[in-house]
């Protein structure tokens, strides 16, 4: 048994590990299916009622409808995030997974790089889909903007950002909490909880509210930025510090505790 | 090899293996016994890295398990059979591990084949009976046809075809020159299954030694005599310095003479002998003689054991396959 090469399992096995994983539990495709078709079919909704608005051509932003939208897809893509780990919590196949990957934290970048690929296709597809869509309905109402005009493409690749933030996010709780329900209530308190912060009165609303998760993902993909935010760029830090932040406390936590 | 050395391992104030050593080697099914609440699943997550120890040591091959390259082919284990995702089929289960461990599909295929599982690989292990869960779980254990494997209560749920084929399975392994460790709790099981044992009791070494040994070494041990006249014998035995006492059937049981002594004594003076048996305690009784005191929760009589642990003429350790049926 001393033949074998010697490396240790390798990044690429975990990989194609958590790849197996994920494939084949319908759950990862129930989940999905809702992340790409609510957001794309909320987002026309969404269009249509801002052409419609009794206002007429009131000075919204173009971009926003394809934002609001992704809104709706944070909880479907975050419990696919949250179930990657705390399903193999709950039935204990996470000893399994463990005693065949003693190193845990590749098997939490495994499952972080498969899961954020995913939520990052998905994003970017439902981003560009509802941007097509979301200006099909607005340039009938001489609203709509190009994909060609400056800022536009980076705040739709951007949008298509939220779906992959949330995700790994969600499964950086999964891995901290070990429970389903736990889990999602963490990643609905993290991310909507502090939304209501932005409401406080001005100027606390935008001194708070930058920091928060939502704001700063309309911040980053808003044609005409909010003045009272953090500019775009430093949105986008603070937009990818949430999941960055969960998933470094997973990381502390899941060699520290018993399995 | 798995050696456990002075092993210790708390939780919170409660500390479930208590200075623990033993070594497992090579070639022979090693029983884990040890009542409920031993410390035997705890002893097991802490050798495959699951559970830190407190302090202490446990090492595979000379190895800690967390530097073990490619742990699957070092060690194979089933702590728990029905931990699984019950969406995924059972070849996407097996898979998925796997491919953790650079493991190709015909390797897959060929544990699906030994655990006897190939025709229903595609189906959903929601849908699986436990037996058919434990069979995975060995398929697992056996993908990287490792050199050591532990099992924590296989036999669990399985019905008696199911018991007979993973003894068989265990016993083949170990002539292979495999370390085998197989926890359990009954003592009955292990007598068929294992030729060495490791008893536990409240996280501490009861009893490091064989099976026979360990019947060997029961208190309990005297010579059923039988004779139609009994009462003059009986005299013969006390002075002899015999403890006897009287069973119900009229029966004499004797201790501190064996039955040889016994025989000599009755032919000595023409007493005619129908039955003289040597008997030993089963290896049930000897199993609770060492663990008594260290049952956490005792309900009514015996718990294990069945209705009534019999003391009965018990000759050697091999009882018949009736005392699997009955448990």
């Amino acid at each position: 048994m001393t033949a074998q090469v010697p490396v240790a399992v390798r990044a690429r096995d975990v990989l194609a590990s958590e790849w197996t994983k994920l494939r084949s539990v319908r759950s990862t495709y129930w989940t999905l299916l809702v992340a790409v078709v609510t957001p794309i079919g909320l987002s026309a909704l969404v269009a249509v009622a801002l052409a419609n608005a009794p206002g007429g051509g009131a000075p919204v932003d173009p971009l926003l409808p394809g934002v609001l939208s992704q809104e709706y897809a944070v909880l479907a893509i975050g419990v696919l995030g949250v179930l990657a780990f705390s399903t193999e919590y709950s039935t204990g196949l996470i000893r399994t997974t463990f005693a065949a990957v003693p190193r845990r934290r590749a098997v939490l970048a495994a499952k972080a790089a498969v899961i954020g690929a995913l939520a990052l296709v998905a994003g970017e597809l439902v981003a560009f889909v509802s941007f097509a869509l979301v200006q099909a309905v607005l340039s009938g109402h001489h609203l709509g903007v190009s994909l060609s005009r400056p800022g536009v493409p980076g705040a739709v690749l951007a949008s298509g950002l939220l779906l992959f933030v949330v995700a790994t996010m969600g499964l950086g709780l999964g891995a901290i909490v070990r429970h389903t329900a736990g889990g999602i209530a963490a990643l609905v308190g993290l991310i909507f909880l502090p939304a209501i912060l932005g409401l406080l009165p001005a100027p606390w609303g935008g001194r708070v509210g930058r920091f928060t998760l939502l704001d700063a993902a309309r911040q980053v993909t808003a044609l005409h930025p909010a003045t009272n935010l953090f500019a775009p760029a430093a949105s986008l830090l603070v937009l990818l510090a949430w999941p960055a932040l969960t998933l470094l406390a997973a990381a502390l936590l899941i060699t520290r505790r018993d399995a | 090899m798995i050696e456990v050395d002075r092993l210790v391992k708390r939780f919170g104030a409660v500390t479930a293996v208590d200075g623990l050593s033993f070594t497992v080697r090579p070639g022979h099914v090693t029983g884990f016994l040890g009542p409920n609440g031993a410390g035997k699943s705890t002893t097991m997550r802490v050798i495959l890295g699951l559970d830190a120890p407190t302090s202490g040591t446990a090492l595979i091959n000379r190895r800690r398990y967390d530097t073990l390259v490619r742990p699957l082919r070092e060690v194979g284990a089933l702590l728990d059979a029905t931990a699984l995702h019950g969406g995924r089929t059972a070849r996407a289960h097996i898979t998925s591990i796997a491919r953790s461990n650079g493991i190709g599909r015909q390797r897959v295929t060929e544990v699906l084949q030994l655990t006897g599982l190939e025709s229903v690989a595609g189906r959903r292990v929601a849908g699986f009976s436990l037996g058919m869960k434990q069979r995975l779980g060995l398929a697992v254990a056996l993908l990287g046809d490792p050199p050591v494997l532990m099992f924590d209560e296989p036999v669990n749920g399985l019905d008696t075809e199911g018991i007979a084929w993973i003894r068989q399975f265990f016993k083949a392994l170990a002539a292979d020159g495999r370390t085998v460790l197989v926890s359990s709790h009954l003592m009955s099981e292990m007598a068929q299954t294992a030729d060495r044992l490791i008893v536990i009791g409240r996280g501490r070494l009861l009893a490091d030694t064989t099976t026979a040994q360990l019947t060997e070494s029961s208190a309990r041990k005297d010579v059923l005599v039988r004779s139609p006249r009994a009462a003059e014998l009986a005299g013969l035995l006390t002075a002899r310095g015999a403890t006897l006492t009287r069973e119900d059937d009229g029966g004499l049981a004797v201790t501190g003479l064996d039955a040889p002594a016994v025989g000599d004594l009755a032919a000595e003076h023409g007493i005619a002998v129908h039955a003289l048996i040597p008997r030993t305690a089963s290896l049930e009784d000897a199993y609770l003689d060492l663990t008594g005191e260290s049952v956490d929760f005792r309900a009514g009589p015996s718990p294990d054991a069945g209705p009534s642990p019999d003391a009965s003429p018990s000759p050697d350790a091999s009882p018949g396959p009736e005392g699997v049926r009955a448990r």
